[in-house]
């Protein structure tokens, strides 16, 4: 019998398996995950999507499990991203120590999101958010070198303290329904009080915000996803910040919904999630190394599905939770891709390498398939939510917000050719001459994946269907699909076939014709470097084509990007800290001292005690 | 015999007594005899704890009867702090097996042993004068135990020690004399009945009296200033016997006065701010600490902080919510006191920043160090979680959001510190080749610790059920009348 219990121990047993597997089998880890997480991912996916209830008594609380459409959508994702992600790591890892902590951690986060996402109790959801973030830290701070302990401290205080928002709004939710349950939660919830309302809504907001990385409270993740293994990267980023995503859907359209205060709280979400998109991209472009740029880069999607859930809209949410499924999978491919440079070449920066279109050809079609989905255009699957997206702030009249979107979604293509552009294009350096193309193992998750956006792309229909499932449970959303087409908000019906036909057309003939115009003038040369000018660089100089790539966007953005409020949070913290340097004093280390607090202690409650206690000496 | 509860004093004070005896015969001897005692009391505990949870054992001593004679009371919440008390005790010897191999040992187990009699007779007597002398008793062997290694910093720890922990027996002796003169009896369940006889000012002086003097054994702010010093200098299952059993035994003490004698809605006021103020004010320095020990004083003040404020909330909930977190506490510390007392020694240096590198060099040690860390900061699945979750549940319940609010910022403070020192051990660096190993004793204590730590993570419900007749019997001052005086 298959049920969610079931599910998540095979996971979390899965994780202690792994890590006993690597004390004794030599590869041990790497093959135990590899069929747990396939096995588990069987399970996700065999599961009835709304099966019955399994509730677990501890205590005086009881936790209780159900899969819901809503949950199996995102199940469904953190099944397969898992899967893929630790298919990609067995030869990634290969050779790496503390292997068997590595995959037990994976497990763990893998097990812990699933959990989440079928909790149907507030406690349980909780539970399973705390073992997430510190699963996932174990993985920031892998490599045990300086920079990942930094970014994992930082990723782990900022998730504490979303972590303890949300447990805030529990505890009041709780203190007023008596009840951890979901449904009692969100059935009591019209009924609390203004403050309350808006209390819980922030805090479930704020909370959920940390993880989807939504901006000013972002700042942890450009470090966390840089300093992670690349095969868990592509998790991090594709699959366990969407629960950020999970939570903002349950808070605007369960909690927000039966609000006086709905459509203050998605404007607000919209905006947040509209500047979000726009600076993240901004940040992105400046970034010289490909992980830090992809991380903007998810943080900046992220915007986008957020602002497509704010507007609360059947279309505005089908291309929210569409763009969530998509997201996952091109931002996996992007950052395998990283990975599998970096293990080729064994650097992420931009600036370093160029020119391995023709040692890492597949490698290099799957960047190519990733860049062309992330910038939204057709017929690849991202381009289905950017048009979706698009529509449903047209018919909810956010022209301000389109022009915002706008923005980041050109913007985007900087960054975007950019990374494809150095490590791929460019000038061959001498460097790259003895690399190869990755192994098998690590690119079958990314040739599935580029073949999953093309399939998106040419027949959304197919995910549509379970995400129009998913709208079912946040709310009376109907929205209808077929196969091959997309609706518009006008009811029009756009064919997606015809759009791929003729885009693969007229690329096909563009190419010929080129190829045939340019085919008598094109001579073999031999590569000069003639961008020096005749000046001979010195030897620290960095020559790669791709140095400065987007020097005038930057130059034109800089007044912008000076007011960061990572430096504004560092510098609290900075502060913060040497306050508690100062209060630390108050610990003399010198024992009179310590007596003279006793003896003040007792002064001030005599001589205060009618103020304190109510009774006057 | 049929057990009954003046062995829990009888059976550690003889066992003091008998260690030197048996140090002229053999050593090792003097080592197995403390683990005898706890496996004898726990099996006591086994005996009598499911009787107490139903009906409070109220035993009589030299045959008068209450108010006359002493009377030991055998409540539910004595039966569940005794019972934690067995534990940590027994896991500390443990831990103390190897751990303690510098001479004399008998004195150590010897005062050890005292110190036991001492808090289990804290947590026992319903005598407030008996309470003074288990409180000097436990006072003595802990201030020697701080400078059981006879250096400078651990004298001039027992030192300070010393002189707060005189204050502190100073005034509860006072407020003892002030109540007698008044109510003209010592029986704590009989001086609850005629509180009224005591006219309002010297009430106010008792009550000041009782919340420094027992304040200071709480290691309430401000009056916690030995706390830092005695933790840090004192040998490391010493550090585990302050967080895990004699601040518990202090904080009991202050409780049951408080609960029994004060219980108006200002001090329960006092009580949550002075909370706040331990808490926060311990978190905070806790943050800025660079040797490991000291950095867990500062956290173990932090978490009697958080107790205090449960407490002073006053419901059911928070009481039994608690409970739960001294026990817990008791425990996760301990741990961390028995792994960072190895992790000191591997190193040879008590500045975290040395920690270096140890992570891959003793994997098991520092990974029970970081198990009691995450388990600490309140992650699940170990059991600090469902603590604090369920201390926070009762401050919501209790309407206050902004303590809630003030708990959860002395909450990522420790979770950030904490998580420091962990990294610090996993940080990759060459450290030179340590023949020396961390014994199987101590191997042993700290396992069977987050053994226990992680099954009631996953099941605390075998402890939970315990806890709302434990809180009841604290909370409930019309029954503990009723009981303690037949």
């Amino acid at each position: 019998m298959i049920s969610v219990p079931v599910i998540l121990s095979v996971m979390f047993l899965g994780g202690v398996l792994a890590w006993l597997a690597n004390r004794f089998v030599p590869k041990g880890a790497s093959w135990t995950a590899a069929i747990i997480a396939a096995f588990a991912g069987y399970l996700v996916f065999a599961l009835p999507s709304c099966g019955g209830e399994y509730s677990l008594a501890l205590g005086s609380i009881t936790l209780v499990w159900k899969s819901t459409n809503y949950s199996a959508l995102f199940a469904m994702l953190v099944a397969v991203l898992g899967f893929l992600g630790i298919l990609y790591s067995m030869d990634f890892m290969a050779g790496k120590k503390n292997l068997g902590y590595y995959y037990m951690n994976f497990l763990f986060a893998l097990g812990a999101m699933l959990g989440i996402v079928y909790s149907q109790d507030l406690v349980s959801l909780f539970f399973f958010w705390e073992v997430m973030t510190w699963s996932s830290f174990m993985l920031v701070i892998y490599s045990g070198e300086e920079k990942s302990h930094k970014a994992g401290i930082k990723y782990f205080a900022y998730s504490a303290i979303g972590a303890y928002l949300i447990l805030s709004a529990i505890v009041i939710l709780y203190a007023q329904s008596n009840s951890f349950l979901l449904s009692e939660n969100i059935k009591m919830f019209s009924g609390m009080s203004l403050g309350t309302q808006i209390m819980v809504i922030s805090f479930l907001a704020l909370g959920f915000g940390v993880k989807s990385a939504m901006m000013p409270l972002h700042v942890w993740a450009p470090e966390a996803y840089k300093e992670s293994p690349s095969g868990f990267t592509a998790v991090f980023s594709g699959a366990l910040s969407k629960m950020g995503i999970f939570g903002l859907g349950l808070v605007i359209f369960k909690f927000a919904a039966n609000t006086e205060i709905f459509g203050y709280v998605r404007e607000t979400l919209a905006w947040l999630g509209g500047l979000t998109a726009m600076l993240a991209t901004f940040y992105a472009v400046i970034q010289s190394d490909a992980k830090k740029l992809l991380a903007y880069s998810s943080i900046g999607q992220l915007g986008y599905i957020i602002v497509g859930l704010a507007l609360g809209t059947p279309l505005g949410i089908m291309a929210a939770l569409f763009l969530t499924i998509m997201h996952g999978a091109f931002k996996a491919m992007l950052f395998m891709t990283a990975g599998a440079v970096y293990m080729r070449t064994g650097t992420t920066s931009l600036n370093d390498v160029s020119g391995l279109i023709t040692k890492m050809p597949l490698t290099f079609l799957t960047a190519l398939f990733g860049i062309i989905s992330v910038s939204g255009i057709p017929p690849l699957g991202g381009f289905i939510s950017k048009w979706m997206l698009y529509q449903a702030l047209l018919e909810t009249n956010h022209y301000f917000l389109i022009i915002v979107i706008f923005i980041a979604s050109t913007a985007a293509f900087l960054y975007l050719y950019r990374f494809i552009f150095s490590f791929f294009l460019g000038q061959k350096e001498k460097e790259v001459e003895h690399v190869k193309e990755v192994p098998w193992s690590m690119l079958v998750p990314m040739m599935f994946l580029t073949l999953f956006v093309l399939f998106a792309g040419l027949f959304p229909g197919v995910i549509l269907d379970p995400i129009g499932k998913a709208m079912g449970y946040l709310g009376n959303f109907k929205a209808s699909w077929e196969p091959q087409v997309v609706f518009s908000a006008w009811g029009e019906k756009i064919n997606m076939q015809v759009i791929a036909g003729t885009i693969g057309t007229i690329f096909i003939l563009g190419a010929l014709f080129i190829g045939y115009k340019n085919k008598k003038a094109t001579r073999v040369v031999s590569t000069k470097d003639i961008h020096t000018a005749g000046e001979i660089p010195t030897e620290n100089e960095n020559l790669t084509y791709a140095v400065n790539f987007n020097q005038p966007f930057e130059r034109a953005i800089a007044p912008i990007l000076k007011w960061s409020v990572d430096k504004l949070f560092n510098l609290l913290g900075e502060n913060l800290e040497s306050t508690f340097e100062y209060l630390r004093y108050v610990y003399t280390g010198n024992g009179q001292t310590y007596a003279m607090y006793v003896i003040l202690m007792v002064v001030i409650l005599i001589l205060f005690s009618g103020s304190i206690f109510g009774i006057h000496l | 015999m049929e057990f009954s509860p003046v062995l829990y004093i009888a059976i550690p004070l003889f066992a003091a007594f008998l260690i030197p005896l048996l140090g002229k015969v053999s050593k090792t001897l003097v080592k197995l005899t403390p683990g005898i005692v706890f496996l004898y009391l726990s099996y006591g505990s086994i005996l009598l704890f499911p009787k107490a949870m139903e009906k409070p054992i109220v035993q009589v001593v030299a045959g008068f009867k209450p108010p006359f004679g002493i009377s030991l009371y055998y409540g539910a919440t004595a039966a569940f702090l005794i019972t934690m008390v067995t534990i940590v005790g027994f896991v500390i010897w443990l831990y103390s097996y190897k751990f303690i191999i510098r001479e004399p040992i008998e004195k150590y187990y010897m005062l050890f042993m005292m110190l036991i009699t001492g808090s289990t007779g804290i947590l026992l007597t319903g005598d407030m004068f008996n309470m003074f002398v288990f409180l000097e008793i436990t006072s003595i062997a802990a201030y020697s135990l701080t400078a059981f290694l006879r250096d400078k910093d651990g004298a001039e720890a027992a030192f300070k020690y010393l002189l707060i922990g005189s204050f502190s027996s100073t005034f509860y002796l006072l407020s003892v004399m002030i109540i007698y003169s008044y109510t003209g009896t010592l029986n704590f369940a009989d001086i609850a009945g005629k509180i009224d006889l005591i006219p309002p000012m010297a009430k106010g002086f008792v009550l000041v009296l009782v919340l420094v003097g027992m304040g200071i054994e709480a290691e309430m702010f401000p009056l916690n200033g030995w706390a830092p010093d005695a933790y840090s200098q004192a040998p490391s299952p010493v550090g585990a016997v302050f967080g895990g059993i004699v601040v518990k035994a202090g904080l009991y003490a202050m409780i049951r006065i408080v609960f029994l004698f004060f219980k108006t809605p200002e001090v329960m006021q006092f009580l949550i701010f002075m909370g706040i103020l331990t808490l926060l004010i311990a978190e905070m320095a806790a943050m800025r600490q660079h040797q490991i020990k000291r950095m867990l004083a500062f956290s173990s003040i932090g978490q009697m902080g958080l107790v205090i404020i449960a407490l002073g909330i006053g419901t059911m909930g928070s009481t039994s919510a608690a409970l739960f977190q001294m026990f817990n506490h008791a425990l996760i510390k301990s741990l961390l006191f028995f792994a960072a007392g190895y992790l000191v020694f591997h190193s040879g240096s008590k500045q975290i920043e040395d920690l270096e590198g140890l992570g891959y060099d003793k994997p098991v040690t520092s990974f029970f160090f970081a198990v009691g860390a995450l388990a600490i900061i309140g992650l699940p699945p170990f059991s600090g979680f469902w603590s604090k979750l369920l201390i926070l549940v009762s401050v919501a319940k209790a309407g206050d959001i902004a303590i809630l609010l003030l708990i959860l910022t002395g909450s990522v403070i420790e979770a950030i510190y904490y998580l420091r020192a962990v990294v610090k051990l996993y940080t990759r660096k060459e450290v030179p080749d340590n023949v020396r190993r961390t014994p199987i004793s101590g191997l042993v204590a700290m396992g069977v610790l987050a053994a226990i730590i992680l099954y009631v993570g996953l099941y605390p419900g075998v402890i939970e059920k315990w806890l709302a007749p434990a809180a009841n019997n604290l909370l409930n001052a019309a029954d503990y009348i009723k009981a303690g005086l037949f």
